[in-house]
């Protein structure tokens, strides 16, 4: 025991070891990610095991650190929209909307009727789709992997209707400011209403298949609890935070775009628990379907974006805009010394405040249950690094 | 690039190893029927059972699991076995930007791997550093220069039916023998950073120049040779004409603040507003309603400012947006967004800092969690040090990184390729 | 009830034309080859079944390049992994490292040499067949933990251990669940099992015993499916959390030794399931003459097969459908629930056998 004390690497940072016990047993180390299948990327935790019980997981950052903001700075207002699409690429049409909102805030643009309905039309379908994603995801790491495929299945048909929208299938670069770079092509309404009627019926489907499981049910039940304050405290948005029971939906409660003129509930949780994820992000789901059965019954014509312009001169100041994408709240400030390229760029990503209470979510569970909390918290990794 | 690693990317082969006629394999010595018959059933069998590993960084990750889906299904080449433990795995599918950071880790990876093992680069930036080429100090700029690439499946990201092309591309080059040559350890580059961009920029340049001036030559006896011709007139599609629509302004939520600043203004006289000298309830209408306050603080305000800004119940802002900094050449400065989840206000806040290496300010971590990762950021991107930080280490880049990214000084010519125009 | 002959021409053949040693040791040889043989091609043909299998749960197609209907998938998957660097990873405990491996393909493969194929096919018909059985099937956890230990890995140590934990509860209530047909059918040999259950279907043991048989028979094929390691009680495994448990650091030859054994494995449990409660070799037997007399026409060995692969068809619908579990879910699962249920079926099945209230 002595000689494997001496000859025992450094700590990983951050990290202090307890003495070895009265028993002799030990706590142990254990490296999670780079490379691992549940950490939705290349996340790494390093975590501290008395057994197979968690004491702490320190998460590591970078290992997709792409150096977003910096590049932000040397291209135009509008070219970093493209960027935003590969940070959370499951929400990337929100994000180019909150880029595109803080322009048109800057600059005083407006965006017509069809424009705006555009946009929520499309938001919602991409909240769906990013779910959609995640639902698989999840039931892929609690061990169902025939789930995963279910919801890639369904994932696929909007993916399609991406496709003929802007010829995208992930990194969309869509908006523009005061509107998108495009119409709606002929018969995509026709085929987002056709669609919703497949997803009511999938989605009961998911039900029975995931939600009413018994297996599922037990393992995320009370696992990777979190409280109201420090969800608000740990500035966690989103599913994540709504089912602590911080009830904020930018949505709803900073309303952009035409958000305010739809009928929709934001779904609370009350336990801050897995489970309460699950649940959010599921009845999330049917309210989109609700917003998007809303914006087709209503899609105007008319004009789809405003005047074009040829470049962006912002004046000096600081803008900041906030959406709500599949993850949480995503904020974008621009500060702007009157010139075509921002002076600098801040992404408020979701994702970096939500990981950050991992921590606190985890101690106490065992190594199943972490994993239960990585997927709950619904990842994108190069979001969280940008 | 042929699978011996003898490419012009990675430099030659393994000593003894010449590469053969056409660049990729060195030739096959003459063998009999039998031998042949088994490279052959080798050769089929490994084509056939790629089995990749579960690795996917960014985006393309995404694409290559929508290849593993239902619809495109690559079980049909029998690849769904992903492993997730590289010792038995054949074939790494390279989704997504590879950084710095990562590099060190996917050396392992490949190392890790049992020959004869395969790489799939998917993805631009895997090929070239793709759209993170210019001005990023931390992607690198083409996998290859870290692992030897097999295949190459250009696209931002390539649809999935790509990839497919790209897996039936690398079943070719398995089945056309190259599998004696796999067990052969292939160079690890370690190559230091060029800039092959801005040198094939150059070079086009220089040869677009030539074209010019032969090009200005034939014009001119051209116009010679017919002096009468007026020019081509080309007519284009006109494009659509859209109007200007008013913007509208939704007013901000909760308290207005002309009222936020005057209840501060009771406790810390010394506060100011961003960009408004002066500021009075007229003033601060007059920016619109959708004008959130931004308060210019001092720095031995700060601390006390957020934290009656947390605590105090009629503004109860209990939510960190962000911390974020901006290097202003002469100063920092600190801005700190803060929203109330209850009333729906925001509140931003600047405190200036001097331009030192590391300048100093009392850390938020007591009041909010949050502010551990945020601060983290700020300390890993601009040397602004926190005191008070329970933990206060780089958080994105290698601890040994050189300087602070996103300060505007921050230059780094092995790292950072800047755009040529 | 019939008398079936328990000897088959081959043997006889040799017996009479051989001296005695040399008769035993030729029956013995062709045993061990037939026996590899069928292995050999029953795992192969189980991993194409189960990625085909698999691949239609999720609505795709599976392997489809080569070979009709890419049945020649898991031969190209094979051949790869004979060809394949043999990798020893660095800090390893070598002899535990790559004797490993060979433990679960051995345990399975002594399983089948008592396993009535037929009823002239069966390598030996011990008289404490079920013992036996419990016996060998220890050797695979035991390859299992050795080889979690001599990998020099958390990931591998940990599966193995739960593995460990895992496989020696589950053995308790399969036990019991296996002892409850033995006390039916008061005997212990495989051989004689099957023929207790002569006669239409409801004299299968899963519905001779009213009530105790289908419960032992629902114990059995949860806790077989832990000890099989299968999805959803793969926990040593679970490739989301643990990479690859036990076999993370294997790779080539050594990994596809546990590769087999799992399918192997599958092989032989569905067997001793088939054999135990659904009359093994039996045919089915409706209880109308003309039906029943075509339906004895099939050989034995088909019918044993055509039942075995059913409940491997059950094994590979759990594994698909099912998320995983937690490791103390898991175990208490089996302390708080399985043991006493099977015990208590045990109860029941001894009062049933004590007052003759089983089916005639």
């Amino acid at each position: 025991m002595e000689a494997l004390k001496t000859s025992a690497p450094a700590l990983p940072p951050g990290f202090s070891l307890r003495e070895t016990r009265a028993d002799g047993s030990q706590e142990y180390f254990l490296n999670m990610g780079p490379q691992h299948p549940s950490t939705h990327g290349v996340l790494k935790l390093v975590v501290r095991l008395d057994g197979e019980t968690v004491v702490e997981v320190v998460p590591h950052l970078g290992f997709i650190h792409r150096a977003i903001e910096k590049m932000g700075e040397n291209e135009t207002f509008v070219q970093y929209i493209h960027l935003t699409d590969r940070m959370d690429y499951l929400s990337s049409h929100i994000n180019n909307l909150g880029v595109c909102m803080a322009i048109e805030k800057a600059m005083g643009i407006g965006v017509p009727e069809r424009g705006e309905y555009i946009r929520v039309l499309v938001s919602e379908l991409q909240r769906i789709q990013s779910h959609l994603l995640w639902w698989g995801a999840f039931g892929m790491d609690l061990g169902a992997v025939s789930a995963f495929l279910y919801g890639f299945k369904e994932r696929e048909k909007i993916t399609q209707l991406f496709e003929e929208l802007c010829g995208a299938r992930l990194t969309m670069n869509f908006f523009r400011p005061g509107g998108s770079n495009a119409d709606v092509p002929e018969g995509f309404i026709g085929k987002v209403k056709e669609l919703l009627e497949e997803m009511k019926f999938s989605l009961d489907e998911f039900d029975t298949l995931i939600s009413k499981n018994m297996i599922i049910r037990e393992r995320c039940f009370g696992v990777g609890r979190l409280s109201r304050e420090r969800a608000a405290n740990y500035g966690c948005s989103g599913p994540v935070g709504r089912a602590s029971g911080v009830d904020f939906d930018v949505r709803r409660d900073d309303p952009y775009s035409i958000y305010d003129r739809f009928k929709f509930e934001v779904p609370l949780g009350s336990n801050g628990d897995c489970l309460d994820r699950y649940l959010v992000r599921i009845a999330e789901m049917r309210q989109s379907v609700r917003i998007l059965e809303q914006v087709v019954a209503a899609f105007p014509e008319g004009q789809y974006r405003s005047k074009e312009k040829a470049s962006y001169k912002v004046p000096a100041g600081s803008y900041f805009s906030a959406v709500e994408t599949a993850r949480g709240m995503f904020g974008t400030y621009f500060v702007s010394d009157n010139s075509f390229k921002p002076y600098r760029v801040k992404s408020r990503s979701p994702n970096f405040s939500n990981l950050s209470a991992l921590n606190e979510m985890a101690q106490g569970g065992k190594i199943a249950d972490l994993v239960a909390i990585l997927s709950t918290l619904d990842l994108i990794i190069p979001d969280i690094d940008r | 690039m042929g699978l011996m690693g003898g490419s012009p990317l990675t430099g030659p082969g393994p000593e003894g190893i010449q590469p053969g006629p056409d660049g990729g394999f060195p030739p096959l010595p003459e063998t009999g029927g039998l031998t042949n018959a088994v490279d052959w059933v080798v050769g089929w069998a490994r084509s056939n059972s790629l089995w990749p590993l579960v690795f996917g960084t960014s985006c393309c990750a995404i694409e290559m699991m929508a290849t593993g889906a239902s619809h495109n299904d690559w079980a049909r080449f029998g690849l769904e076995v992903a492993r997730a433990s590289p010792r038995q795995a054949d074939l790494i599918i390279l989704a997504g930007t590879i950084v710095e950071k990562m590099g060190s880790r996917l050396i392992t990876l490949y190392e890790q791997m049992p020959g004869p093992k395969y790489v799939i680069a998917m993805g631009a930036c895997t090929i070239s550093g793709g759209p993170f080429y210019y001005d990023s100090y931390s992607v690198v700029k083409g996998a290859d220069r870290l692992i030897p690439v097999d295949v190459y499946v250009p696209g931002c990201p390539p649809r999935p039916e790509a990839l497919l092309y790209g897996v039936m591309k690398l079943q070719e080059l398995i089945k056309k023998g190259a599998w004696r040559n796999s067990l052969i350890p292939r160079p690890i580059n370690h190559a230091p950073f060029k800039d092959e961009m801005s040198e094939t920029a150059r070079e086009w340049e220089a040869k677009e120049k030539l074209k010019q001036e032969g090009m200005k030559e034939a014009q001119e006896k051209f116009k010679a040779e017919n002096p009468d011709f007026k020019g081509v007139v080309i007519k284009r599609v006109a494009a659509p004409k859209f109007d200007e629509v008013a913007r509208v302004v939704r007013p901000a939520r909760g308290l207005p603040p002309a009222e936020i600043l005057a209840l501060l203004k009771t406790f810390f006289p010394t506060l100011g507003v961003y960009n408004l000298p002066e500021p009075d309830a007229a003033k601060l209408a007059a920016l619109g309603p959708e004008y959130v306050l931004d308060l210019t603080v001092p720095k031995e305000d700060y601390l006390p400012l957020i934290s009656l800004l947390r605590d105090d119940a009629r503004f109860k802002l209990d939510f960190l947006i962000e911390l974020t900094a901006v290097d202003w050449k002469d100063r920092f400065e600190v801005i700190v967004h803060l929203l109330s989840t209850e009333k729906g206000h925001k509140v931003f806040l600047r405190c200036a800092l001097p331009h030192d290496a590391h300048p100093e300010l009392p850390s938020l971590t007591d009041l909010f969690s949050a502010a551990n990762w945020h601060e983290r950021e700020a300390w890993d991107f601009f040397g602004i040090r926190f005191t008070g930080h329970p933990d206060l280490r780089r958080l994105f880049l290698d601890d040994d990184f050189p300087g602070h990214p996103l300060r505007k000084d921050f230059e780094d010519p092995s790292r950072v390729v800047k755009r040529p125009y | 009830m019939t008398e079936i002959p328990a000897n088959n021409p081959v043997g006889d053949f040799l017996r009479a034309n051989l001296p005695a040693p040399w008769a035993a040791i030729g029956n013995g040889l062709i045993a061990v080859a037939a026996l590899a043989g069928l292995v050999t091609v029953t795992a192969i043909f189980l991993i194409w079944l189960e990625r085909k299998v698999c691949a239609h749960f999720q609505a795709r197609l599976g392997p489809t390049r080569v070979g009709p209907f890419g049945l020649l998938q898991p031969i190209a998957d094979a051949i790869k992994l004979l060809m394949k660097e043999n990798v020893k990873p660095r800090g390893v405990d070598a002899l535990a490292y790559f004797l490993a491996p060979l433990l679960p393909i051995t345990g399975s493969f002594l399983v089948l040499a008592v396993i009535p194929f037929g009823p002239t096919l069966q390598v030996v018909d011990l008289q404490a067949g079920v013992v036996y059985v419990v016996a060998v099937s220890g050797l695979g956890i035991l390859g299992i933990l050795i080889g979690g230990w001599g990998s020099n890995n958390k990931y591998s140590l940990l599966g193995s251990m739960r593995s460990g934990a895992q496989l020696f509860s589950y053995e308790l209530s399969m036990v019991l669940c296996m002892l409850l047909i033995v006390m039916g059918s008061g005997t212990a040999s495989l051989r004689e099992i099957v023929l207790s259950q002569q006669g239409p279907f409801w004299h299968w043991w899963i519905i001779k015993m009213p009530l105790a048989g289908v419960a032992a028979f629902v114990l059995f094929m949860v806790s077989s499916t832990a000890e099989l390691n299968r999805g959803p009680l793969d926990l040593s495994e679970a490739e989301s959390e643990l990479t690859g448990g036990f076999h993370t650091e294997y790779t080539g030859i050594s990994f596809s030794m546990f590769f087999l054994a799992e399918f192997v494995n599958m092989f032989a449990s569905a067997g001793l399931g088939a054999t135990l409660f659904l009359g093994g070799f039996l045919p089915v037997q409706l209880g109308y003459a003309p039906v029943d007399h075509a339906l004895a026409m099939l050989p034995g060995v088909c019918w044993f097969f055509a039942k075995t692969y059913s409940l491997i068809f059950l094994y590979m619908w759990f594994r698909w459908t099912f998320p995983r579990l937690r490791i103390d879910h898991l175990l208490s699962l089996e302390w708080k629930f399985l043991l006493p249920a099977s015990m208590a079926n045990m109860l029941l099945g001894a009062t049933l056998v004590a007052f003759r209230w089983i089916i005639p």
